[in-house]
C-alpha cells in the first residue's frame, strides 16, 4: 500500500511539476520557451541512449537517426492525417509520439539484430552508417520532401509534454535499472562472454537495449517536429548524434543522473555561445596554447606526483592558465595573421570536441561514472554520516 | 521512390568497362587510406577515427604549398612541372606525417590502457576537433581548390579502344554521302531562285525537306555504327594516381615483409606484451607505424586534390573518404595489408556501378550497405580470417 502511494504520489508530483514548468514558462519570449523544449528532447535523447551506451554497454553513434525516424514519421502523419483526425492537439501529440515511437523502434530493431555479431567499434560504424542512409533516403525522397524538408502543419510546442516525455524516459530507465531485467543489461555491459554463461540472453538484451532506446529517442523525433513546425535532413545530420554522443559521456556512462546533468549543461553553453561577439583570433590561439599546458602540467601530476596537495596543484594548474591565455593573447594581437575576427557561433562545436578529448584524458568514465543521485548521498553530504546508504551503484 | 520503375533503365553496357576502370581509379586513393586504417588497426585494435582529417590537413598541406610556390589566386607560376608535384606530394606527406605522430603521442598513448571504448571517444572528438578547428582556422571564406596550373596532365586522357565501329555498318554509312551531297546541291542551286532562305517557293521547300532527310539518314548510319564502338577513356592524371598508388604500396610492403622495424611491428600486431618481452620498444613501432599510415594518408590527399580539377578543399573534405576508406579496410579484411588494397578498389568500382545504375543520389550509402552486409555474412572481410571472442 505504501508502495503505491509512494508511486502515484512521483507520477502526480511529475505531471504537476511539467504543468508548472509550462505555466511559469509562459511569461518568457517563444525562443525562450523553444530552448527549453529543445533541451527537454536533448535529456531525453540522451537519457536513451545512455540506455544503450552507458547500461548495456554497447556504442551507438547515430543516435539522431532515431530521432530523424520518429520525426519524419509525425511529419508524414500530419500531413495526411491531422486535418482528418479532430482530435484535441495533446492528444494528438501522444498519438504521433507513439507512432514515431513505433517506426524508430521498428528502425531500432534493424540495427539492433546486426548488432548482436558486432562488438563496439564495428557497431559505431554500423551505427553511424545506418544515420547516414537514412539521412540520404530522407535527402531523395520525393514524400519526404527531398533536401527541403517537410513542414508540419499543427506548430505544438508544449513544453509540458517534451518534459513529461523526459520524465518518463527517467522513470522507465530507473526502473529497469532496479529490477532483474535491469540487471542482466548491467551484466551484459560488465562482461558478455560471462553472463551468457550464466543464462542471460544476451543477444535480446541488446535488442531490447536498442529497441527501447530508439523508441524513445523516436518519440522525442515526434515532439520536435512538431515544436518546430519544420523539419528537414540538415537538421538530423551527424553533429547531432555526436553532440547527444558527448552529454552521455561527459555525464558518466551509465548514469541517469549523469546524462540528464550534462544534457541541459551542454544544451546551454553551446547555445550562449550564439550570443557571444566576434572573438580575435590571437585570444582563441592564446586559448588553445593555455589549454594545452594546463592538461600537459595536470596530466603530469595525476601520473607522477604522490604528494599531499595533488588537488591544490591541479586546481592551482587551472587557475594559472586564465592569466597565461590573457598574457598570450596580448603578446599574439601584434601579429597581423592572427587579427582576423571569428564568429563565437563557429566554437560551437569545437566546445564539445574539446570536452571530449580532455574528458578522456582526464575521467574516461565520466563526471558521474556508475553513481546515481539518492537521497541518502545528499544526507551523507550534509553530515549525517550515519545515515545507511541503500543507493545502489551500479 | 527508393526504386524507379524502370529499374534497369540506366544500365548501358557499352560504358560498362569505363565505369570499372573509373571505379579501379578512384579506389586506388580509398585503398592508400584504408592502409592507414588497416595498419593502426592491426596494432593497437583501435580504429582511428582521425584519420580522415589527416587526410584533410594533407589536401591543405598540398594546397598551402602550391600557394607558397606560386600557384596561388595572385601566382605568377604559369606552368608546371615534375618537380613541383613532387615538392607539394613530399610536403603534404610529412605533415601528415607529423600529425599523425601528434595524435599518437599525445591522445592515444596516455589512453592505452584504459578501456577501448575511451580510445574510440578521444578519435572521435580528436575527428571532431580537427573538422570545426580547421573551420576556426583553415577557412578563411568560401573553400579554396588547388590551381589548374599545377595540374600537367588536365585534360589530357588515353583511349583505349576495346571494340571499333562496325566496318559494315560504316561502309553502308558512307554509301549515303552521295546522296547528302547531291540533294545538298540540288537545293543550294535552287536558292538564287528564290525570296529568302526563310521563305520558299513549293519546289524549294520540297528541295530543302529532301536534303533534310537525306543527312538525317546519314547520320543515322553514322550513329549506329559508332554506338558498336567500345572506348575506355583514361585521364593520365588519375593514371598517375594509380601508378604511384602502386608504387607506394611497394615501398610499404618492402617496409613491413623485409626490414626489421617491419618484423618488429607484425610482431607487435599479434602479440602486445609478448613483443615487449622479446625487447621490442613497442612505443616505437606504434609511432611508426602512425607515420607510414598517416604519410600514406598524406600521399593520397595531395593526389586526391593536385589531380582530380576542382576538388574543393575544405575542413571536411576528409570525412566521405575516410568513412569510405574505412569500409573498405573492413571489407578487405581489418588488419590486412592486401585486404585493404583490395578493398579499396572494389569499392572504388561499387561506388561507379551505383552512378552507372542511374542511383547517383545514393552513392554515398552504398559504402554501408556494403558495410553491413560483410559484418553480417563475414566480418572478418574477404582476407581476413574469423576469431571467435573467448574468456
Amino acid at each position: 500500500m505504501k508502495f503505491a502511494a509512494t508511486r502515484l504520489g512521483s507520477i502526480v508530483i511529475a505531471i504537476a511539476g511539467c504543468a508548472a514548468l509550462q505555466v511559469g514558462a509562459g511569461h518568457v519570449n517563444s525562443f525562450f520557451q523553444l530552448l527549453i523544449i529543445l533541451a527537454g528532447l536533448y535529456v531525453t535523447l540522451s537519457v536513451s541512449l545512455n540506455l544503450i551506451n552507458g547500461i548495456t554497454g554497447q556504442f551507438s553513434i547515430g543516435h539522431a537517426a532515431f530521432y530523424q525516424v520518429g520525426a519524419y514519421t509525425t511529419g508524414v502523419l500530419a500531413q495526411k492525417f491531422f486535418a482528418k483526425a479532430h482530435l484535441p492537439e495533446l492528444v494528438w501529440l501522444v498519438v504521433v509520439m507513439i507512432g514515431g515511437a513505433i517506426m524508430a523502434a521498428v528502425a531500432g530493431l534493424i540495427v539492433g539484430l546486426p548488432s548482436l555479431r558486432l562488438r563496439g567499434d564495428y557497431l559505431a560504424i554500423v551505427t553511424l552508417g545506418f544515420g547516414e542512409i537514412i539521412n540520404i533516403i530522407a535527402k531523395n525522397q520525393p514524400a519526404l520532401g527531398r533536401a527541403y524538408g517537410l513542414d508540419i502543419s499543427p506548430h505544438i510546442p508544449s513544453i509540458f509534454m517534451v518534459w513529461l516525455l523526459a520524465v518518463f524516459t527517467i522513470a522507465v530507465c530507473r526502473n529497469l535499472l532496479k529490477n532483474v531485467h535491469g540487471l542482466s543489461f548491467l551484466a551484459v555491459r560488465e562482461d558478455e562472454v560471462a553472463s551468457a554463461s550464466m543464462g542471460v540472453n544476451v543477444t535480446r538484451v541488446k535488442v531490447t537495449a536498442f529497441v527501447l532506446g530508439s523508441a524513445f529517442a523516436g518519440a522525442a523525433g515526434a515532439l520536435y517536429a512538431h515544436a518546430l513546425g519544420f523539419i528537414s535532413p540538415t537538421n538530423f545530420s551527424m553533429d547531432v548524434s555526436f553532440i547527444i554522443l558527448t552529454m552521455v559521456v561527459l555525464g558518466g556512462t551509465g548514469s541517469i543522473t549523469g546524462s540528464v546533468l550534462s544534457a541541459i549543461v551542454l544544451f546551454y553553453i553551446p547555445e550562449k555561445m550564439r550570443d557571444l561577439q566576434a572573438i580575435p583570433m590571437s585570444a582563441i590561439v592564446a586559448a588553445a596554447i593555455a589549454l594545452i599546458f594546463a592538461v600537459a602540467v595536470i596530466r603530469r601530476v595525476v601520473d607522477r606526483y604522490r604528494g599531499r596537495h595533488k588537488a591544490w596543484i591541479v586546481l592551482g594548474s587551472v587557475v594559472a592558465a586564465v592569466p597565461v591565455q590573457i598574457l598570450l593573447s596580448t603578446i599574439l594581437k601584434g601579429i597581423p595573421a592572427l587579427q582576423t575576427m571569428v564568429e563565437g557561433s563557429k566554437l560551437r562545436l569545437v566546445v564539445f570536441a574539446v570536452t571530449l578529448v580532455i574528458l578522456m584524458l582526464f575521467r574516461p568514465q565520466g563526471i558521474f561514472a556508475h553513481h546515481e543521485f539518492s537521497w541518502s548521498w545528499v544526507k551523507k553530504l550534509l553530515g549525517r554520516r550515519d545515515v545507511p546508504t541503500t543507493a545502489v551503484s551500479a | 521512390m527508393l526504386l524507379n520503375p524502370h529499374l534497369f533503365a540506366g544500365f548501358e553496357i557499352q560504358t560498362l568497362p569505363q565505369q570499372v576502370v573509373n571505379g579501379i581509379l578512384a579506389g586506388s586513393i580509398y585503398a592508400l587510406i584504408a592502409l592507414g586504417y588497416t595498419m593502426v588497426y592491426g596494432v593497437l585494435k583501435l580504429i582511428n577515427f582521425a584519420h580522415g582529417e589527416v587526410f584533410m590537413l594533407g589536401a591543405y598541406g598540398a594546397l598551402f604549398t602550391s600557394w607558397a610556390l606560386g600557384y596561388g589566386p595572385n601566382g605568377h607560376a604559369t606552368h608546371s612541372s615534375f618537380l613541383v608535384l613532387l615538392v607539394m606530394l613530399l610536403v603534404s606527406m610529412l605533415v601528415c606525417g607529423f600529425v599523425g605522430v601528434l595524435i599518437e603521442r599525445f591522445a592515444y598513448r596516455p589512453l592505452r590502457n584504459q578501456a577501448r571504448i575511451a580510445s574510440l571517444i578521444t578519435a572521435i572528438g580528436l575527428s571532431l576537433l580537427l573538422q570545426y578547428g580547421g573551420q576556426v582556422f583553415l577557412l578563411n571564406g568560401v573553400p579554396q581548390s588547388i590551381s589548374d596550373t599545377t595540374n600537367p596532365f588536365l585534360g589530357k586522357n588515353i583511349s583505349i579502344v576495346l571494340k571499333s565501329p562496325d566496318a559494315e555498318m560504316l561502309k553502308s554509312a558512307a554509301l549515303l554521302e552521295p546522296k547528302v551531297q547531291e540533294t545538298e546541291a540540288a537545293f543550294e542551286a535552287q536558292l538564287p531562285n528564290e525570296k529568302s532562305r526563310f521563305d520558299l517557293s513549293p519546289k524549294g521547300d520540297a528541295l530543302q525537306k529532301e536534303a533534310q532527310a537525306a543527312k538525317r539518314d546519314h547520320d543515322n548510319a553514322v550513329d549506329r555504327a559508332n554506338a558498336q564502338r567500345i572506348a575506355i577513356e583514361v585521364p593520365e592524371g588519375k593514371l598517375t594516381m594509380l601508378v604511384t598508388t602502386f608504387i607506394l604500396m611497394a615501398i610499404l610492403t618492402y617496409l613491413v615483409l623485409f626490414t626489421k622495424r617491419g618484423r618488429a611491428m607484425r610482431a607487435v600486431s599479434l602479440d602486445f606484451n609478448a613483443s615487449a618481452l622479446m625487447g621490442i620498444n613497442v612505443d616505437s613501432i606504434i609511432t611508426f607505424t602512425f607515420i607510414l599510415g598517416s604519410t600514406l594518408a598524406g600521399a593520397g590527399a595531395m593526389m586526391y586534390a593536385t589531380l582530380q580539377s576542382g576538388t574543393k578543399i575544405d575542413p571536411f573534405l576528409g570525412m566521405a573518404p575516410g568513412l569510405k576508406a574505412f569500409v573498405a579496410a573492413v571489407l578487405g579484411g581489418i588488419g590486412n595489408i592486401p585486404g585493404a588494397v583490395l578493398g579499396g578498389i572494389l569499392m572504388g568500382i561499387a561506388e561507379n556501378l551505383v552512378d552507372w545504375a542511374g542511383y547517383d543520389s545514393y552513392r554515398d550509402a552504398i559504402a554501408f550497405v556494403i558495410l553491413i552486409s560483410v559484418l553480417l555474412f563475414r566480418p572478418g572481410g574477404l582476407l581476413g580470417s574469423d576469431k571467435v571472442e573467448k574468456v
